[in-house]
């Protein structure tokens, strides 16, 4: 029979990640999806979309905003939102920090990355949600590489990596006692590329600052940070202007952009394929600190 | 070929699992710079000399404290245009249920021998568990060849001793290679230090592994009904993953348990309209009648149709730290659908060193036993060997909600 169209990894790992959206939505009682506007959750959410089409998403989708945000971004959150025509909640760490949850951080290395977790946790308990889509991949780093697709989470939001629940075959237990939740990661199997050749095949729009824009920039650790009101900078590092693109959308405090002329998903797709530097180390400052940063993250409840 | 290549990589401890793996990234050029430093960096705080390539999976804090391997680790990597997803199983007796979580619904398994030490009673319960799974190729790598000096006769001795011992558990087919994992002997290009050897790389293998069995009856699990009206037309799709089999327009259908039948009248590949559809696809099914269906029914065509059954005899890994007694009620979940149980009978345990079967009055953790299980509600059930979707479960605890044996069906029973 000539009816079936040849099956490719994207379609894998595509009809993958649906399968676990619907056990989630239909097994867990008030999922949430949680969206940043970078380029995995943009996936993710597209993803979410098609696996209910053409009804609408069983679930909210929640923004965790630091309020160091690229303007760029916020702006495409909007739009995306309005366009699925879906509900939005958006969990501020700035109400976290007038409420004395959290405590802001000064000085050139302040950050408000880490001020999410509480933010993030406060907002699921609010909530009542008992399962909480996220876009995180195992190719990102070594802690995530041991990641479930349902990730147990207990009631004070604690991973503990040491005693996962086994997923055999592709069924998971998503039974839950009072006050747990799960993080669920559809995209686990998908690398940095897979994500680049899907928003290139179904078409995806992006916000501007993954493709090669100017932008005034001073460089820290051995990356060009965005110049901006929200971070400090020592006397000695200098501004300039250049033309670069973000590999990762996150805080701007601690999100470094590259050195790139990309201005399409194919260019962009041709660079990272012969960059050297991983994502998160072309990118990502908070995971410098020590080699198990991202893991202790994860065991107090980060993303 | 398939698209994507389920590899699951076991053996003892200490036999190089995690170096093969960060070898095989590193060589097929999966690892970028910084991700090497990294390593080198963590290599040279351990005292270690050069790159030791195993800290790349070993991704938890007490792994590389310990320098073990605690759960698995999942990379992905294409071989020659293959997708393969390695899971990186650990080698600890005490960690032998998250060997059995990796190597379920894997195509082929790669199998680390010590060239020194040869095979160990670990060595032999990684590939009876194996056989037991399902996994029907198995790429034997005789590492550390380099510590005896690349010996064709050592390498021809364990090789034989694998051979042995996978035809007493009526196994898988074996490919044995002579490896350094450490130097990158063998891993992707064969190397001039083993001349005696022609045959393939373990990357030429996992690139040239023919397609894994595919199963051709048409099953699908109802995950989840899409209702929606547009004001035209009341739509009700069944939405769900295709197990097994493909689909196409018109075909007769029935949705088990209940017995329903229809005709398929439409196929959607997630908004794309299909005149069929294969596993292992997500789709949406659209019935010619307005029949009921829900969410844990499961849909197959009706010639080749699948078993109701209420009783069958499975084999259980049992990867609890409470032992299984018999009787003890569970629940299964199976599909999508999870059903109260109860562990009739414990019939043995197996001893997986030996093979033999042994009485047993209880099964602890790591433990692989024959049970009888009955079920509170009729259940889609065959037989593993047949249907891997149908034939696997897990079984959980009400009271700790923990996931506390993996299941395949063995037999299905006439019920009460």
């Amino acid at each position: 029979m000539t009816l079936l169209t040849e099956v490719g990894t994207l379609d894998v790992l595509e009809a993958e990640a649906v399968h676990v959206i619907r056990e989630c939505a239909a097994e867990c009682e008030r999922p949430v999806l949680l969206f940043s506007g970078g380029k995995d959750s943009i996936v993710l959410a597209h993803l979410a979309v098609k696996a209910f089409a053409p009804a609408g998403l069983p679930f909210p989708l929640m923004h965790v905003d630091t309020g160091h945000n690229f303007q760029e971004v916020i702006d495409y959150r909007d739009q995306f939102v309005a366009r699925i025509d879906e509900r939005l909640i958006v969990a501020s760490v700035q109400d976290s920090i007038d409420q004395g949850r959290v405590q802001d951080e000064t000085g050139p290395r302040a950050s408000r990355n880490r001020l999410q977790t509480t933010t993030l946790l406060d907002a699921i308990a609010e909530h009542r949600f008992d399962a909480a889509f996220g876009g995180a991949r195992r190719d990102e780093e070594r802690s995530r590489a041991k990641e479930r697709f349902f990730s147990h989470r207990d009631a004070f939001g604690q991973w503990d990596p040491r005693n996962q629940r086994p997923e055999p075959w592709t069924i998971y237990n998503t039974k839950l006692k009072a006050g747990e939740h799960f993080r669920v990661f559809p995209l686990s199997n998908w690398t940095e590329i897979d994500i680049w050749a899907y928003i290139g095949r179904e078409g995806l729009s992006l916000p501007s600052i993954y493709f090669a824009h100017q932008r005034e920039v001073f460089e820290r650790d051995g990356m060009l940070l965005a110049v901006d009101d929200h971070i400090e900078r020592y006397s000695h590092e200098q501004t300039f202007t250049e033309t670069v693109r973000f590999r990762t959308v996150g805080d701007m405090t601690c999100t470094g952009s590259i050195r790139s002329t990309a201005t399409t998903v194919a260019e962009v797709l041709a660079e990272t394929r012969a960059s050297d530097v991983s994502e998160r180390g072309a990118s990502r400052a908070d995971d410098k600190t020590s080699e198990a940063a991202m893991e202790d993250r994860k065991r107090n409840g980060y993303f | 070929m398939a698209a994507t290549l389920h590899v699951v990589a076991v053996g003892s401890v200490d036999d190089g699992k995690s170096t093969l793996i960060g070898r095989l990234l590193h060589d097929t050029g999966h690892l970028r710079g910084d991700e090497i430093e990294a390593v080198a960096e963590a290599s040279r705080k351990r005292g270690r000399k050069g790159i030791d390539l195993a800290l790349l999976t070993d991704g938890l804090r007490a792994e590389r404290e310990q320098g073990i391997t605690i759960d698995v680790a999942y990379r992905s990597f294409d071989a020659d245009g293959r997708r393969i997803l390695l899971g990186d199983a650990p080698g600890h007796v005490q960690y032998t249920r998250n060997m059995v979580t990796a190597a379920a619904g894997a195509d082929a398994a790669i199998l680390l021998v010590d060239a020194k030490s040869g095979t160990t009673p670990q060595t032999r319960r990684h590939l009876a568990l194996c056989a037991m799974l399902g996994v029907r190729d198995v790429v034997a790598c005789i590492n550390k060849i380099d510590l005896v000096d690349y010996s064709q006769a050592r390498f021809d001795e364990i090789a034989a001793e694998l051979r042995a011992a996978a035809a007493a558990v009526d196994g898988p087919r074996i490919t044995a290679i002579p490896l350094s994992a450490l130097n990158g002997v063998n891993v992707v290009e064969r190397s001039p230090e083993t001349p005696w050897y022609d045959g393939p790389s373990v990357l030429e293998v996992l690139r040239d592994l023919d397609q894994p069995i595919v199963e051709t009856a048409f099953r699908m699990p109802v995950q989840w009904v899409i209702r929606h009206d547009d004001g035209v037309n009341d739509i009700r799709g069944l939405a769900g993953r295709i197990d097994s089999g493909s689909v196409s327009v018109g075909d007769e259908i029935i949705a088990l348990p209940s017995g329903v039948t229809s005709r398929i009248a439409r196929i959607e590949v997630l908004g794309e309209e299909r005149a069929a559809a294969s596993a292992p696809l997500s789709v949406t099914l659209h019935l010619e009648d307005d029949v009921d269906v829900a969410r844990g029914d499961v849909i197959s065509t009706v010639t080749n149709a699948p078993q109701v059954a209420t009783r069958f005899r499975a084999t259980v890994a049992w990867l609890d730290e409470q032992p299984l007694t018999a009787p003890m009620r569970l629940e299964a979940r199976q599909g999508a659908r999870t059903v109260p149980v109860i562990v009739e009978e414990l019939h043995e345990r197996l001893e997986l060193d030996t093979m033999l079967q042994v009485a047993a009055d209880q099964l602890d953790v790591n433990d692989i036993g024959i049970v009888n299980v009955l079920a509170a509600s009729p259940m889609v059930i065959e037989p593993y060997a047949i249907s891997r979707g149908m034939g696997s479960l897990v079984l959980i605890d009400p009271a700790t909600n923990r996931t506390v044996a993996a299941v395949m069906v063995d037999e299905v029973l006439a019920g009460l």
